[in-house]
């Protein structure tokens, strides 16, 4: 792996702070690490630590006070609101706890949602079948499990085949078996299409599974590991 | 991979179906309005295009003037050339339109029925359209006003009795002077019941015996190229004309350049202004609609916030979301606009031309494409649509994919709590539902206050010609004004009457000139001690004092003390006159003097008078002396042709005015019990009872609405009140708009039936809301 794809994300003494005089917080207090290409990334830290802040920068829709993020060698904070969204366009795909589909469209249309955007979607029917929603395709989301929803949220998300895929705790809605299936879902994405992932946790478990672990706490890098020792989503256990 | 279309395109039909209802409606009532309006827009302007074509095809006057006695050779070719005028006068032809009002008895009863003009057909001047049957070729022949036979159900082939002599029916027509049937050029509406045109052969106007009218009109030699040439052209005319006929030791009785004349000039400029008030309709209807649309939109943004913002972050633009919600109305206005053209041009085209011939004295017309119609009718409406949601949309899009992912669209941040006042807890909630729907109730407040206005037009127009016509009998003086053509007979001898009821009067009529519109008043001398005009101390008035009828006062803000000045028709003097008091007993613009002040103000020889006064009739007075008689038809003619005209169509107009407000009122509400769906689940849940829920969420709405309605019944009355006073401002006449205590109770009492209706639905869809609704987390 080259110089360039070890530092294919890197952030540089990032600074978040929320409002002003007495009651300002720093959310993050000067952050610095980089994330390898195709590495699975998770952040992991109690609530409060900034670890969410943190991927809202990361994916453009939230800026930082100072210090920058570089992608691929492109600087976020030079970027106009225009070109953030061009960029979160082509790079970035995002998985949120809550699914948040599109009510009135069904399955495979939810996936073209994302489709869409890219020049260079994946199969959709092939991806359908990676999820393991191509009986549910014609479904509406309300006639889904939340499993199954979240399903189709990364889907839609993994579609337009991402270099990054940003995941916000995207089993903290879900309970133990459908989050291990979601987890084994991520997996194999990473493996199969080798995008970025960064995901967001409170469940320590799911480090077991990571490239990459980032632990956070009162806005800093607390550590900073890469895993030598990783399992499959398969046999996590919490 | 072959880029694929926006899948977002699909939630389209999706949301159609889904809020099936709701697009209905919406599309059903912009249908019917871009409909109507179009079928407004098609057949004004095809009638007024075969109006404007008949000009030349039927060989239209360009004014004509009427003289007390034949005109020789001589003086018709020095009008002609306007050779004895010491100016350079306009050059014209004239032709002889030479007419008699005769009295129409149209069921052979034996009873005057109303007046008819008859011509004896020409093929100089003023021709007629014949729309059914033939011309008059017998001297028992005769051909009728088309509309006039309509109206009181004269058919070709029914014989009519026109002053005693017998004529049979066999054409109905349209003269191209005649497009209303305005008996005289200062009516201010035309009578369709009680007047009459009519063609006959010569020999048939030899058959009848009353008074020939030395009718004249005229063409102009060079065709003035606009208005203002027309003006200039007829007063250049008007001038040498005054000079020719008092040098032929002859007099003007009447002259009316063809734009002063309301039987040519009415039916296109109401036409015109209606086409301009169906479009302003439109406007404001469609205005509400893009207004409810969004609201919706805004609604459903919000509740779609956490998708908006997973597809804002996923790198969907503003743009791309502005347009996806933009689509909706854009495309239901649009089909709306293209079906309600296409029924614009088939079936309420006819509606509209159905209503015109009933009022109108029309020539046949053809379809023409109009693009006024596709402009007004289809891309306005989808510019407003697309301009009033593409400002909220816009608004709602400037928010952050992190504000939408966390729902925070509120544009006041930390907003504290109201304090409420300590009410029960049914009545602190619901006040909590008022504000949280500020917006919708303030929607449905304007709403229903448009409704309003026309509503006091459909419930206030019948009570004002209700009042008008209940109260002619206050309001005439006296059953009968005859109007005599001079105070002497050919003999030189003075006319007198037997009758006990005469009484002598003077009469002129003078012009308040405004900016606005030349206006006739009528000036009266009144004998002293007057059984008919009691007004005390009139003879003890100073010479240039007066009283004046309060409809003068009333439209032209006189008061006591003001100075009136008025000018003579067709001579260059005026008259001031200072307003003494005021005369309630009159419906016309009129000013009253005594008969002495009379005879001084304008020069009268002593015993000079102008005619009779009398609540009997005259029947020992030659028809041949007797320029006009006024009587209780000629005050009530304008409200029973607007009660005619006008009066059925306010009765449907009342109903759609209920329909507009239910469909108006159904949206908003409808709007409000969606964006609460998950709290009246809740409540559901906790064990409240549907009429507990209703009692919340829709009382607070019936609250609102009572409010707004009571408001507007106000409001919207004031509002077509002064819409009134402008309106008949620039007619002559006037008549105050009225509406009466029960047409209040009626306004308030049509949106509340329009609202009840709608609260069935309401609480129907709030039994149906599901208790699981709160307990999902699917958008």
């Amino acid at each position: 792996m080259s110089e360039e794809e070890k530092k294919f994300l890197e952030i540089v003494d990032l600074k978040k702070g929320f409002g002003s005089g007495q009651t300002r917080q720093e959310v993050l207090r000067g952050m610095n690490f980089s994330v390898a290409k195709g590495e699975f990334c998770v952040l992991l830290g109690p609530s409060g630590s900034g670890k969410s802040t943190l991927l809202n920068i990361i994916g453009g829709i939230d800026n930082a006070d100072s210090g920058y993020i570089n992608i691929n060698g492109d600087k976020l904070e030079d970027m106009s609101e225009k070109k953030l969204t061009q960029y979160r366009r082509k790079h970035l795909g995002y998985v949120f706890q809550m699914y948040n589909l599109i009510g009135n469209l069904n399955v495979k249309e939810n996936i073209e949602v994302g489709a869409y955007l890219s020049d260079n979607a994946l199969d959709i029917d092939d991806l359908l079948h990676t999820l393991g929603l191509y009986e549910h395709r014609y479904k509406l989301p309300n006639q889904l499990s939340g499993g199954q929803q979240q399903r189709v949220s990364i889907g839609r998300a993994i579609v337009k085949n991402p270099d990054i895929l940003l995941c916000d705790e995207p089993t903290g809605a879900l309970d133990y078996n459908t989050s291990k299936e979601i987890l084994k879902l991520i997996e194999e994405v990473n493996q199969k299409y080798g995008n970025t992932i960064i995901m967001v946790t409170h469940n320590e478990a799911i480090k077991n599974m990571a490239d990459h672990v980032i632990k956070l706490r009162d806005g800093a890098v607390r550590h900073n590991d890469i895993n030598t020792n990783k399992v499959s989503a398969e046999d996590l256990e919490w | 991979m072959k880029k694929i279309k926006n899948p977002l395109i699909r939630r389209i039909p999706k949301e159609l179906i889904g809020d099936w209802k709701k697009y209905l409606v919406v599309f059903l009532f912009l249908v019917l309005t871009i409909g109507f309006v179009s079928g407004m827009y098609v057949a004004n302007e095809s009638m007024i295009t075969s109006a404007n074509e008949g000009v030349t095809k039927y060989k239209q006057e360009d004014g004509h003037f009427e003289l007390k006695k034949q005109a020789d050779a001589t003086l018709l070719s020095a009008i002609e050339t306007g050779e004895k005028a010491d100016f350079k006068a306009t050059k014209t032809t004239l032709y002889e339109n030479f007419f008699r009002n005769e009295e129409e008895d149209y069921n052979n009863d034996g009873k005057k029925d109303g007046t008819i003009r008859v011509f004896a057909k020409t093929k100089d001047i003023n021709l007629a359209c014949m729309l059914q049957g033939s011309f008059p070729q017998k001297a028992d022949e005769i051909a009728i006003d088309r509309m006039h036979a309509d109206n009181v159900g004269i058919k070709v082939g029914d014989t009519v009795t026109v002053s005693g002599e017998t004529y049979k029916v066999v054409g109905l027509l349209a003269y191209v002077n005649y497009s209303t049937l305005h008996e005289k050029t200062t009516d201010l509406m035309f009578d369709a019941l009680k007047f009459d045109v009519a063609m006959v052969t010569q020999d048939g106007f030899d058959r009848l015996h009353k008074s020939i009218h030395y009718t004249y009109a005229w063409k102009y030699e060079t065709e003035p190229a606009d208005e203002a040439g027309e003006k200039t052209s007829s007063d250049n005319f008007m001038r040498a004309l005054l000079t020719q006929v008092v040098v032929a030791d002859n007099e003007l009785e009447d002259y009316t350049p063809k734009y002063g004349n309301p039987a040519i000039n009415f039916a296109t400029d109401d036409m015109g202004s209606d086409k301009a008030m169906g479009g302003v309709l439109l406007d404001i209807l469609v205005v509400i609609i893009a207004f409810i649309f969004a609201v919706t939109i805004s609604n459903t943004i919000a509740k779609e916030s956490s998708a908006i913002g997973t597809l804002r972050a996923s790198g969907y633009t503003k743009g791309e979301l502005v347009r996806h919600y933009l689509s909706m109305p854009v495309i239901v206005t649009l089909l709306a606009a293209i079906v309600g053209n296409i029924l614009g041009y088939t079936v309420f085209k006819n509606i509209v031309v159905s209503m015109y011939y009933n009022s109108y004295s029309l020539p046949t017309y053809y379809t023409i494409w109009n693009p006024d119609a596709f402009f007004k009718t289809t891309v306005v409406p989808v510019i407003l649509m697309l301009v009033v949601n593409l400002i909220v949309i816009v608004r709602m899009m400037q928010h952050t994919p992190l504000q939408f992912l966390r729902h925070d669209l509120k544009k006041t941040k930390n907003k504290k709590a109201m304090r409420l006042p300590g009410w029960s807890f049914f009545g602190r909630f619901r006040l909590r539902i008022m504000f949280q729907n500020v917006t919708n109730y303030l929607i449905l407040f304007v709403g229903i206050f448009f409704i309003m206005v026309m509503l006091a037009m459909a419930v206030g127009m019948p009570d004002t010609l209700d009042y008008y016509k209940s109260n002619t009998d206050g309001m005439m003086f006296a059953k009968y004004q005859y109007v005599l053509k001079s105070y002497e007979d050919d003999d030189n001898k003075r006319i007198t009457t037997e009758n006990k009821d005469a009484e002598k009067f003077n009469m002129t009529s003078l012009v308040k000139k405004s900016d606005v519109l030349d206006e006739e008043i009528s000036v009266y001398g009144i004998a002293d001690n007057s059984n008919y005009v009691k007004i005390k101390k009139l003879s003890s008035l100073k010479k240039n004092e007066v009283y004046i009828s309060t409809s003068f006062a009333d439209k032209y803000g006189l008061t006591v003390g003001d100075t009136v000045s008025l000018d003579e028709k067709y001579e260059n003097k005026s008259y001031k006159f200072k307003v003494a008091g005021f005369y309630d007993k009159s419906q016309s613009l009129a000013l009253f003097m005594s008969i002495d002040n009379y005879g001084k103000v304008f020069d009268l020889k002593e015993n000079e008078f102008s005619g009779f006064l009398s609540d009997s009739r005259i029947t020992d007075i030659d028809e041949e002396n007797i320029a006009t008689t006024i009587t209780i038809r000629d005050i009530t003619k304008m409200a029973d042709q607007l009660d005619h005209s006008m009066g059925s169509y306010m009765n449907y107009f009342q109903i759609l005015c209920i329909l507009l407000a239910a469909v108006m009122i159904y949206l908003l509400t409808k709007l409000i019990i969606e964006k609460n769906e998950n709290a009246i689940s809740m409540t559901k849940i906790l064990g409240y009872e549907n009429k507990e829920i209703a009692s919340l969420y829709l009382l607070s709405t019936s609250i609102v609405v009572v409010i707004a309605d009571l408001i507007s019944v106000i409001l919207g009355t004031l509002v077509m009140a002064a819409a009134w006073r402008m309106m008949l401002f620039s007619y002559s006449g006037w008549f105050t708009f009225r509406v009466t205590p029960i047409g209040y109770a009626k306004m308030f009492g049509f949106v509340l039936i329009g609202y009840l209706i709608v609260m069935v639905f309401d609480f129907q869809r709030i039994k149906k809301i599901p208790m699981d609704q709160a307990l999902k987390n699917v958008e």
